[in-house]
C-alpha cells in the first residue's frame, strides 16, 4: 500500500514535472551550512570546514541527483521526454506525418471495421442478464439436420426432470401480426414467449413488467421500445391499456429495452405475446402440442456452479430416457446446448468464411500501409543519420535511439488508429443500412463497442512496433565514420538486397492477391447483374397484406384477394395483377418431393419449390407459358391443377409431354395443366430447381403463407407511381388492412443482388485502398532508390554511358523487384481465391480474366512508377550528379 | 573509515522514526548528528544517502516536512512523525526486537560436542 502511495506520488511529479528542484537545493544548502558551522565551532577556517561537509554529504551536485531520482520515476521522465522529442519531430515533418497517419489509418479503419462485424455477429453475447448461464437448447435427430426447435411436451419434460437448470423457457418466432392504432395499420414481428421468459433471461423492462404465469393465455403483450416510441409516442401511459393486434384487443404489461430485439441477435423482434396466444395469432399450428411438432426454441438457465458439460450429460441422460418412453416420437432424438445468441448454425458457416476472408483482406491492406511508413521512415531515417551519428558520438545509447524512433512510429500508427476509428465509424453506419433478402425483419445494424475500439488500440501499437522496428535499428546502426563524413551512414559496402528491397517485394506480393480478389468481386457482381432471373423485372410493382392475422377465414381471404386482383387490373396504366404467395428470390421458400401418381415406390423430384398463383400469373411476371395454359379461375374444391416449370417436367418426364399427367406430393395429387419457363427461386446463385406452381384459390386453406399474399401488378409507366393508386383499392376493400414490403420488382431485385453486392463493395474498396498505398509505396520507393544513386549514375554518365542506357538499367532494377513479388503473389492469390469460390455467381474462383489481368496490372503500375525516376535519372547532368554528395 | 559501521541495510528508515519520536520534529542535518550520536558515534552516517531515505519516508506518509527556522535562525526544513509513521515505528521495533532475541539465544547457545 504504502509502496503505491510513493509510486504514485513519483509518477504525479514525473508526469507533471513538478518537480521540487529549488527545494531539494535549499534543503542540501542548509544542511552544508549547519555542517560547515558545526566545523568552524569545532576549529577549523570556513574552507576546511566547507571541504569537509562537502566530502560527508557525497558532494552536492550527486547527492541533489541521487534526490532528483527519488522524487520522480526517471524511466517515465524519459519516455516523457521521448514522446515530447518525437511529437516535436513528427510535427517539423507535416507532410510525411500526414501521409503515414493516413495510410496506417486505412489499414486500420478498414481492420476496424471488419472487426465491428466479428464482434456484433460472432462475440457479442446475447443481450440477457448474465448470458455466461444461458444455454440455448436444440434438438437434433440422428441423420439428418432437422427439429433444431422442440415439441412442446419435450419442454415440459425438461422442465421437471432437467436438475442442471433453475428453470427453462421457450419462445417461437415468428409471429405476424398487424398492429392498429394511430394511422395505418402496420405489419409486425413478434415472439411468443412462456410466461416465464423475462425471468429466465432476466430482462429488466424499460417500463411496466414481463409475465406473470397465469398470464400464459391471457392476451397481454409486450411491447419493443422502438415499435412503443414509433407507433404510441413513447407514450408511458400506455402500460394497462389496450392495443389492436390482428384486430384482437391485447392489454400493454410492459415495454422491452431497446437493446433487446430477440435472444437471437440477428432478429427484430417488435413484440411479445404468452405463448397461448400463439395459436389465436399465427394460422398454421395446429399441431402445437404434439409431441413429433418441432416449433419452440428453448433456452436454459443453469444453476449456480452446474458447468454447460455437466448439463450436456445431463440431457443427454434425458434424451435417452425419453427415447425409452416415447419410442414413436423420441427414437434417435437428441439434445445439444450452445450459449443464447450464438449465430444460428446454417449462418454461422458462411459468415465465418465470408469474415475470415475479409479479415486477410484487410490485413493485407493494413500490412501494405505499414510497408509503405516503414519505407518512409527508413527515408527518414537516412536523412536524419547526421542528427542520430552526432548523438551517438556525444554518448547516446543505441538503445535509446531505437526507442526514439519506436516511439515515433507507435505515435504515428495511434495517430492513425484514432482516424482509423473516424473512418469505420462512417463505414459501419454504411454496412447498418443495407438490407438482406429476407422474409422475417433482421437487425443488422453494426457499430462500434468497447470491444473493438480495444482491438483497434492494440492493433495500433502493434503495427507501431512493427513497422518501427527496422527502420530504428537502422536508424541506431549509423555508420559513424561515413555519417559525419556526410555520406550514406546506412549504405553498407556489398549489400544489394537492402531490407527496403525486402519491403516492396512483400508489398507488390500483396497487391497482387488484393487486386485479385478485388477484379475477381467485381467481375462477379457484374456476372450477377447478367444473371438471367426468368422473368421480366420492368414496369412491377409488389405489395403484401395478410388477411389472415385480421382475422380473415381461408374462403374470405380468397374472395378478398381476388376482388384486389381486379380492381388492381382495372387502373389506368396497369397491364395486368395477379396474387402469389411470395414473389421470386423473396429469401423464403416452401418445397416437397414430387413423384408421378401411383408410382410413389422412387421420389422423381426429391425438392420442388412450391408457389401459390392465381390467374394472371405467368402474363404478369414476363414467365413464358412453354405449353399448357396458366391458371384461370380455378374451383377451390374442384380437382387440384398445377403448373410446372421446364426443370421440373424434364426430370419428371424427360421429353413426354406431361400436360394431362398426374403428380403427387405433399398428400395431394396434382393434374398438370402447364409447363412455365424456368426462374430464379431463392437465390440468383442458385442452379435451376425444379418448381411446381399451385392455385392460390386451391391452396390457399391448408397452407397459410407465412409472408402473407403478395399482389403483383405490371404497368406501362412507373410502377413506384401506381402506388397511391393501389394502396387506395385495398383500403377501400378494408381500412384497417396493414401494407407492407411495399416496392417495385427493381428494388426487390437489388436487395436480391446483396451478396455479390456487398462482396464487391467490401473488397473493390479495401483492395482499391490498398492497390492505391502499394502504388504510392512503390513509387516512393523507386524514386528514392534513384536519387540515392544519382552520384553512380553520374559517374556511369561521365564514363560515357547513354540515356536510354542509364534508363534500362533504372527500369530492369524495378522490373525485377516486380518480377520477384509476381512470382510470390500469384500463387498465394490462386490459393486465397478458393476461399471465396461460395460467393461467386457465374464465375470460377480461378477466373482466367482475373488472373491475366491482375499481374498486367500490377507490371503497369511498377513500370510507371520506375519510368519516372529513371527519366529524371538520365536527365541528371554529370557534373551536377557528381557535385552532389 | 576509522573502524566505523556503515547503517545496516534497511534500518536507517527505523532510526530516523525513532530519532523523530523521542526528538520531535528535527532537520536533516540535526537527525544525522542525533543518529551518530545515539549510536555512541560507533555509526557514521552517509549524509548523502539520508535524504533520498527522507523523500521516501515522506512518499510513503510515513513523516511530513515543512520549512521552518532553527534555535540559531536558519531556515531549515523539519520533519515530523505522522501517524502512519508511528504505527510503523512500533512494528518495526517489534520486528527487530524479535530478530534480534533470536539471534541472540543462537550466540549464546552453549557448543554441543
Amino acid at each position: 500500500m504504502r509502496q503505491l502511495r510513493a509510486f504514485l506520488i513519483r509518477c504525479a511529479a514525473a508526469l507533471t514535472g513538478r518537480r521540487r528542484r529549488d527545494d531539494a537545493e535549499a534543503e542540501l544548502a542548509s544542511h552544508l551550512e549547519f555542517h560547515i558551522e558545526d566545523g568552524i565551532r569545532s576549529g577549523l577556517n570556513y574552507e576546511e570546514a566547507r571541504r569537509r561537509a562537502l566530502i560527508r554529504l557525497g558532494g552536492f551536485e550527486q547527492t541533489r541527483q541521487a534526490v532528483r531520482e527519488r522524487q520522480g520515476l526517471p524511466w517515465i521522465e524519459n519516455l516523457v521526454r521521448d514522446f515530447r522529442y518525437s511529437l516535436r519531430t513528427l510535427m517539423r515533418h507535416k507532410a510525411v506525418t500526414t501521409i503515414a497517419i493516413v495510410s496506417i489509418g486505412l489499414g486500420i479503419g478498414a481492420n476496424a471495421t471488419i472487426f465491428s462485424l466479428v464482434s456484433r455477429f460472432v462475440l457479442r453475447p446475447a443481450p440477457v442478464g448474465d448470458p455466461a448461464t444461458l444455454l440455448n437448447i436444440l434438438g437434433t435427430h440422428i441423420g439428418d439436420r432437422c427439429c433444431n426447435n422442440l415439441p412442446w411436451p419435450v419442454y415440459n419434460d425438461l422442465r421437471s426432470d432437467a436438475k442442471s437448470f433453475s428453470d427453462f423457457a421457450a419462445y417461437y418466432f415468428p409471429v405476424p401480426a398487424s398492429v392498429g392504432g394511430q394511422g395505418e395499420p402496420e405489419r409486425a414481428w413478434g415472439e411468443a414467449v412462456s410466461s416465464n421468459f423475462f425471468d429466465v433471461t432476466q430482462i429488466r423492462m424499460v417500463a411496466g413488467r414481463g409475465f406473470t404465469p397465469s398470464e400464459d393465455t391471457q392476451p397481454m403483450i409486450i411491447l419493443g421500445e422502438r415499435l412503443w416510441r414509433r407507433r404510441f409516442n413513447g407514450d408511458p401511459s400506455l402500460i394497462g391499456k389496450s392495443v389492436d393486434l390482428s384486430g384482437r384487443r391485447f392489454t400493454v404489461v410492459g415495454i422491452a429495452p431497446a437493446a433487446f430485439h430477440s435472444i437471437d441477435q440477428i432478429l427484430d423482434t417488435q413484440f411479445w405475446v404468452p405463448l397461448g396466444t400463439a395459436a389465436d395469432l399465427v394460422p398454421n399450428l395446429p399441431r402445437r402440442s404434439a409431441r413429433d411438432y418441432h416449433w419452440l426454441m428453448v433456452v436454459g438457465r443453469l444453476k449456480p456452479g452446474v458447468s454447460r458439460a455437466q448439463a450436456d450429460a445431463e440431457l443427454a441422460n434425458l434424451a435417452a430416457r425419453y427415447a425409452a418412453s416415447y419410442p414413436a416420437t423420441d427414437k434417435d432424438n437428441g439434445f445439444r446446448t450452445e450459449m443464447a445468441g450464438s449465430l444460428p448454425d446454417f449462418f454461422k458457416g458462411t459468415v465465418v468464411i465470408f469474415l475470415a476472408a475479409l479479415f486477410i483482406i484487410v490485413l493485407l491492406v493494413l500490412a501494405i500501409a505499414c510497408a509503405n511508413v516503414a519505407n518512409l521512415l527508413f527515408a527518414q531515417a537516412v536523412a536524419r543519420q547526421r542528427e542520430m551519428a552526432v548523438r551517438v558520438a556525444l554518448g547516446a545509447t543505441r538503445a535509446r535511439l531505437r526507442r526514439q524512433v519506436l516511439m515515433e512510429s507507435v505515435l504515428l500508427s495511434l495517430g492513425g488508429g484514432a482516424f482509423g476509428v473516424l473512418f469505420s465509424l462512417r463505414a459501419t453506419q454504411l454496412l447498418s443500412s443495407v438490407r438482406l433478402p429476407s422474409p422475417v425483419p433482421l437487425d443488422l445494424t453494426v457499430d462500434m463497442d468497447g470491444r473493438v475500439l480495444f482491438f483497434t488500440f492494440l492493433l495500433s501499437l502493434v503495427s507501431g512496433l512493427l513497422l518501427g522496428i527496422a527502420p530504428a535499428w537502422a536508424a541506431s546502426r549509423p555508420m559513424l565514420t561515413n555519417a559525419l563524413k556526410g555520406e550514406d551512414a546506412l549504405a553498407r559496402p556489398g549489400r544489394r538486397w537492402s531490407l527496403r528491397n525486402v519491403l516492396i517485394v512483400g508489398q507488390i506480393a500483396m497487391s497482387v492477391v488484393l487486386l485479385s480478389a478485388t477484379i475477381l468481386f467485381l467481375r462477379n457482381l457484374e456476372s450477377a447483374a447478367r444473371i438471367d432471373v426468368g422473368f421480366q423485372s420492368r414496369g412491377m410493382l409488389l405489395l403484401s397484406i395478410d388477411p389472415r392475422v385480421h382475422g380473415y377465414s381461408t374462403e374470405r381471404t380468397n374472395t378478398l384477394l381476388e376482388h384486389l386482383r381486379l380492381r388492381a387490373s382495372g387502373l389506368p396504366g396497369v397491364i395486368s395483377a395477379t396474387c402469389t404467395d411470395q414473389p421470386p428470390l423473396s429469401g423464403g421458400h416452401r418445397s416437397d418431393g414430387f413423384t408421378i401418381a401411383g408410382r410413389e415406390d422412387y421420389k422423381a423430384v426429391p425438392s420442388a419449390e412450391l408457389y401459390m398463383a392465381s390467374s394472371g400469373y405467368f402474363e404478369t411476371m414476363g414467365i413464358p407459358l412453354l405449353a399448357g395454359r396458366g391458371f384461370r379461375n380455378e374451383r377451390a374444391d374442384g380437382p387440384r391443377v398445377a403448373i410446372v416449370n421446364k426443370a421440373f417436367a424434364e426430370r419428371l418426364f424427360g421429353n413426354a409431354n406431361p400436360i394431362g399427367q398426374h403428380v403427387h406430393g405433399g398428400s395431394w395429387d396434382y393434374e398438370i395443366i402447364g409447363v412455365a419457363g424456368n426462374t430464379k427461386s431463392r437465390s440468383l446463385g442458385e442452379d435451376t430447381r425444379p418448381v411446381l406452381y399451385r392455385s392460390l384459390a386451391q391452396s390457399i386453406g391448408e397452407d397459410a403463407s407465412l409472408m402473407g399474399y403478395t399482389l403483383v401488378v405490371r404497368t406501362v409507366g412507373d410502377p413506384a407511381a401506381l402506388s397511391e393508386a393501389v394502396r387506395r383499392q385495398v383500403y377501400a376493400l378494408d381500412s384497417a388492412m396493414a401494407i407492407y414490403n411495399e416496392e417495385t420488382m427493381d428494388e426487390h431485385l437489388r436487395t436480391a443482388y446483396f451478396l455479390p453486392r456487398l462482396a464487391a463493395e467490401l473488397f473493390g474498396v479495401f483492395g482499391g485502398i490498398g492497390l492505391v498505398l502499394a502504388a504510392i509505396g512503390l513509387y516512393g520507393v523507386m524514386s528514392y532508390a534513384v536519387s540515392r544513386r544519382t552520384r553512380e549514375i553520374g559517374i556511369r554518365m561521365a564514363m560515357g554511358a547513354r540515356r536510354g542506357e542509364v534508363q534500362r538499367f533504372v527500369l530492369r532494377q524495378g522490373l525485377l523487384l516486380t518480377a520477384i513479388a509476381l512470382a510470390i503473389g500469384w500463387p498465394a492469390a490462386w490459393m486465397l481465391t478458393r476461399l471465396a469460390a461460395s460467393f461467386l455467381y457465374g464465375i470460377a474462383p480461378h477466373d482466367a480474366w482475373t488472373f491475366i489481368t491482375a499481374p498486367v496490372f500490377l507490371c503497369l503500375i511498377a513500370l510507371i512508377a520506375c519510368w519516372v525516376p529513371a527519366r529524371r535519372a538520365a536527365s541528371v547532368h554529370p557534373m551536377e550528379a557528381l557535385r552532389t554528395e | 573509515m576509522g573502524g566505523k559501521t556503515d547503517v545496516w541495510q534497511g534500518t536507517l528508515a527505523l532510526m530516523v522514526l525513532r530519532t523523530l519520536e523521542t526528538m520531535g520534529p528535527q532537520h536533516g542535518y540535526g537527525l544525522a548528528r542525533r543518529i551518530e550520536q545515539t549510536s555512541g558515534d560507533a555509526l557514521e552516517l552517509n549524509y548523502g544517502t539520508l535524504y533520498p531515505a527522507l523523500l521516501k519516508l515522506e512518499q510513503e506518509g510515513y513523516i511530513r516536512s515543512r520549512w521552518g527556522t532553527s534555535e540559531n535562525k536558519r531556515k531549515a526544513k523539519f520533519y515530523e512523525l505522522t501517524k502512519a509513521g508511528l504505527r510503523q515505528l512500533r512494528k518495526a521495533a517489534a520486528e527487530w526486537e524479535l530478530t534480534t532475541e533470536i539471534l541472540e539465544r543462537f550466540l549464546k547457545a552453549a557448543p554441543q560436542s
